[in-house]
C-alpha cells in the first residue's frame, strides 16, 4: 500500500506551488493511473511518490515505509529495491548497447537472467545493438526490459506512449500490462491521455495540483480496446 | 548570433594555459634578446657561460612556449567540438533558416579572445616579475643586463596567437558544422549513428558499472589526454620545481612550482567538470534506478585513474630528463654546475601530494554529482 498524506511542493522557492495538500492511498498489485494536464502536478506526484523528490511537507508511506523521512542513503537503497522507471524520453544510455542498458537494472537486483526478459520483450536478435540503432518502440521496450529485471514492486511509468505512435503505443501498453498481470507489480501511470485511464483499476485525476476526482474502472479495458 | 563574448571567457583552460606560455616565454625571450645586445663584452672566460644562458633561454621557450601552445590548440579544439554538441539544435535551426556554415563558423573568432586575453595577461605579468627573472638568470661574472623592451614580442607573443588561434577556431567549426541540418536539430551528436561492433569484450559478461566505466572512457578519449595532461605538469613541474635548487634560483624553482600546480588544476578541472556534464543524464538515471553516488561517481571517474598515473609517470621521466640535458648537454662546458641526479625524496613527496590531491578532486565530483537533480534532469526534456 502507497499512501500519501497533504503533500505539498513547490519550486522556485515557494513562487510555484506544484502540489496542494495531495493525499491517495493506492493499494499493493493496483494498475493507477494519475490522470491530468499538462502542468496539473501529475509528474511531480509521481517524483514524490517513487522517492525522486521530496515534498515540502506530508507523509508517503510506502508499506511500513515513511520514504519522506528517509535519508538520502535510504532513499537511494528504497528506489533500489522497490522501484522501477519507464520514462516518455527512454533516459537509455545512447553509449552502451542493449544489453549493457538491461543490465543497469538487472545487477541491482543481482538478477543473472535479465537476457530471458530481452528476449521477452522481442529485442534477442538486437543485445548488441546501441539505442540509436532502434526505432522508438524498441527503445520503449529496452526500457520495460531495463525497469523490469531490477524486479521491482512498484513501477511508475511516465507518459510512456507520449513518443510513440498508435500502433506501437498500444502494443506497450498491451506488453506491460500483460507483464503487471503475470509479475502482480504495483503499477502507476501519469499519463493526460484518458483513453489510457481506461485500462487502470484506480484512476486519480488531477488538476492544477490537487486531486479533483478518484474512480474504480469495474472493467479495466485492454490496449486494443480503447480509443487512441 | 550563437557565440558571444561571455562564451569566450569560459575558456579558463585556454586563457590559464595562454598566460602561462606566454609568461614563461616574454622574460625569457626578453632576456635572450638583451643578452644578445651585450655579446662583444663577452670575454673568452666567460663565453661558454654566456653561450649556456642563451641556449637555456631559446631552449625553455621552445620546449615549455612549444608545448603550451600545442595544449592550447587541442584545449580551443575540444571546446569548441563541445561548445557545437551542447549548441547543435539551435545552430540546426540557424542552418535550417538559411545561414551557411561559413557564416555561424565565422562568429567563433570570438574564441580567440580567450587566448588574447591570456597572452595580454601573461605578457603584462611576464614583464612585472621580469626584474626578479633577469637577477634569477643572471650568473655571476657575467655583465649586467640591462631590462629593454621590444616591439617584436607583443605581436609574436600576443597579436600571432590571437589571430592563429581564431583562425583555427573559425576553420575547426566550419569542418564541425559540415553536418546535415537535420541531424543537429535531432541532436545527434554523431555524423553516423555508431554502429555496434561485436566485440571479444562484448562476450565478457562484465557487471554493468564496470561496462558503464569502459564504455564512459571509451566515448570520451579526449578527456584522458586532459587527465594525463593534468597530471604531467603536476608531477613535472613540482618535481623541477624543487630539485633543481642547486641549477637555479629560489625564485625560478618556486616560479615552475606554481605554474605547474596552476596547470594542473585548470587541466584536471576542466576535464572532469566536462565528464560530469557529458554524463549528467546517464547519472541522473542510475540515481533513479537507485545506485549509490559512490557506484555513480565511481562509474565514471575511476576508468581515468590509470590515465592519470600513466601522466605522473611520463612528467617524472620529462623532468628527469630535460635537467640532465640541461646539465650534462647545455651547461656541459660550464664550470661549477654541480652534479644532478635523480631526486627521490622530492618524488614520493610529490607522488603523495598528488594522491591527496587526485582524491580530494574525486571526492569534490562525487559531491558535485549528490547535486544534480533527477527531477529537473528528466524535467530538461
Amino acid at each position: 500500500m502507497i499512501k500519501a498524506q497533504e503533500i505539498y511542493k513547490s519550486f522556485k522557492g515557494g513562487a510555484v506551488q506544484v502540489l496542494k495538500g495531495v493525499s491517495l492511498e493506492i493499494a499493493d498489485g493496483d494498475f493507477a493511473v494519475i490522470l491530468g494536464a499538462s502542468g496539473s502536478g501529475k509528474s511531480t506526484l509521481m517524483s514524490v511518490l517513487s522517492g525522486l523528490e521530496r515534498p515540502d511537507s506530508g507523509t508517503v508511506v510506502c508499506g511500513s515505509q515513511d520514504i519522506t523521512a528517509m535519508t538520502d542513503k535510504q532513499l537511494t537503497a528504497f528506489r533500489r529495491d522497490k522501484v522501477g522507471f519507464i520514462f516518455q524520453q527512454y533516459y537509455l544510455l545512447s553509449h552502451l548497447s542493449v544489453e549493457n542498458n538491461v543490465k543497469l537494472g538487472a545487477d541491482l537486483a543481482g538478477n543473472k537472467n535479465y537476457c530471458e526478459i530481452i528476449e521477452q520483450v522481442g529485442l534477442k536478435e538486437k543485445l548488441k545493438n546501441k539505442p540509436a540503432e532502434l526505432s522508438g518502440g524498441e527503445q520503449q521496450r529496452v526500457c520495460i526490459a531495463r525497469a523490469l529485471a531490477k524486479k521491482p514492486e512498484i513501477l511508475f511509468l511516465d507518459e510512456p506512449t507520449g513518443a510513440l505512435d498508435e500502433k506501437t503505443g498500444r502494443e506497450v501498453l498491451d506488453y506491460i500490462s500483460r507483464l503487471k498481470r503475470e509479475c502482480g507489480f504495483t503499477m502507476i501511470m501519469v499519463t493526460h491521455n484518458e483513453n489510457i485511464a481506461q485500462m487502470a483499476n484506480t484512476v486519480i485525476r488531477m488538476n492544477s495540483g490537487e486531486i479533483t476526482e478518484v474512480y474504480t474502472n469495474k472493467t479495466p479495458k485492454t490496449a486494443y480496446e480503447i480509443g487512441w | 548570433m550563437v557565440v558571444s563574448f561571455k562564451d569566450s571567457l569560459k575558456l579558463i583552460g585556454i586563457l590559464v594555459v595562454s598566460f602561462c606560455a606566454v609568461f614563461v616565454c616574454t622574460f625569457f625571450l626578453n632576456f635572450y634578446l638583451d643578452a644578445v645586445k651585450i655579446e662583444n663584452l663577452i670575454t673568452e672566460q666567460t663565453r661558454a657561460l654566456y653561450d649556456a644562458q642563451l641556449a637555456t633561454a631559446k631552449f625553455t621557450c621552445a620546449i615549455s612556449g612549444g608545448f603550451l601552445a600545442a595544449i592550447a590548440v587541442v584545449m580551443l579544439v575540444f571546446y569548441i567540438k563541445l561548445y557545437i554538441d551542447s549548441h547543435l539544435k539551435q545552430i540546426g535551426i540557424l542552418k535550417a533558416m538559411g545561414y551557411s556554415n561559413g557564416k555561424i563558423a565565422s562568429r567563433f573568432w570570438v574564441f580567440g579572445f580567450s587566448v588574447f586575453l591570456g597572452t595580454v595577461l601573461g605578457f603584462a605579468a611576464g614583464f612585472a616579475a621580469m626584474p626578479l627573472i633577469y637577477k634569477s638568470l643572471t650568473i655571476d661574472g657575467l655583465p649586467h643586463i640591462e631590462i629593454g623592451f621590444h616591439i617584436v614580442l607583443p605581436i609574436v607573443l600576443i597579436a600571432l596567437p590571437t589571430v592563429v588561434f581564431s583562425a583555427i577556431s573559425c576553420g575547426y567549426a566550419y569542418f564541425a558544422l559540415s553536418r546535415p541540418v537535420s541531424s543537429m536539430l535531432r541532436g545527434e551528436l554523431r555524423l553516423k549513428p555508431e554502429k555496434s561492433k561485436k566485440t571479444k569484450a562484448d562476450n565478457k559478461k562484465r557487471p554493468f558499472l564496470v561496462e558503464m566505466g569502459f564504455k564512459t572512457l571509451g566515448g570520451k578519449k579526449s578527456l584522458a589526454f586532459f587527465v594525463a595532461f593534468a597530471c604531467f605538469c603536476y608531477s613535472a613541474m613540482v618535481q623541477m620545481g624543487c630539485s633543481m635548487e642547486d641549477l637555479s634560483t629560489e625564485t625560478m624553482g618556486i616560479m615552475i612550482l606554481v605554474i605547474g600546480v596552476v596547470l594542473a588544476i585548470v587541466s584536471l578541472f576542466m576535464a572532469l567538470t566536462s565528464l560530469i556534464k557529458a554524463n549528467v543524464k546517464n547519472i541522473a538515471i542510475m540515481r533513479a534506478f537507485g545506485y549509490s553516488m559512490k557506484e555513480c561517481a565511481l562509474s565514471v571517474l575511476l576508468c581515468y585513474v590509470p590515465f592519470a598515473l600513466i601522466g605522473f609517470a611520463m612528467g617524472t621521466v620529462y623532468q628527469f630528463g630535460l635537467l640532465s640535458v640541461m646539465v650534462n648537454v647545455v651547461y656541459k662546458d660550464v664550470a661549477s654546475v654541480p652534479d644532478y641526479g635523480f631526486n627521490v625524496p622530492v618524488f614520493f613527496i610529490t607522488l603523495a601530494s598528488f594522491i591527496i590531491l587526485y582524491v580530494a578532486a574525486m571526492l569534490f565530483y562525487t559531491y558535485k554529482m549528490s547535486k544534480i537533480s533527477v527531477k529537473e534532469v528528466m524535467a530538461e526534456n
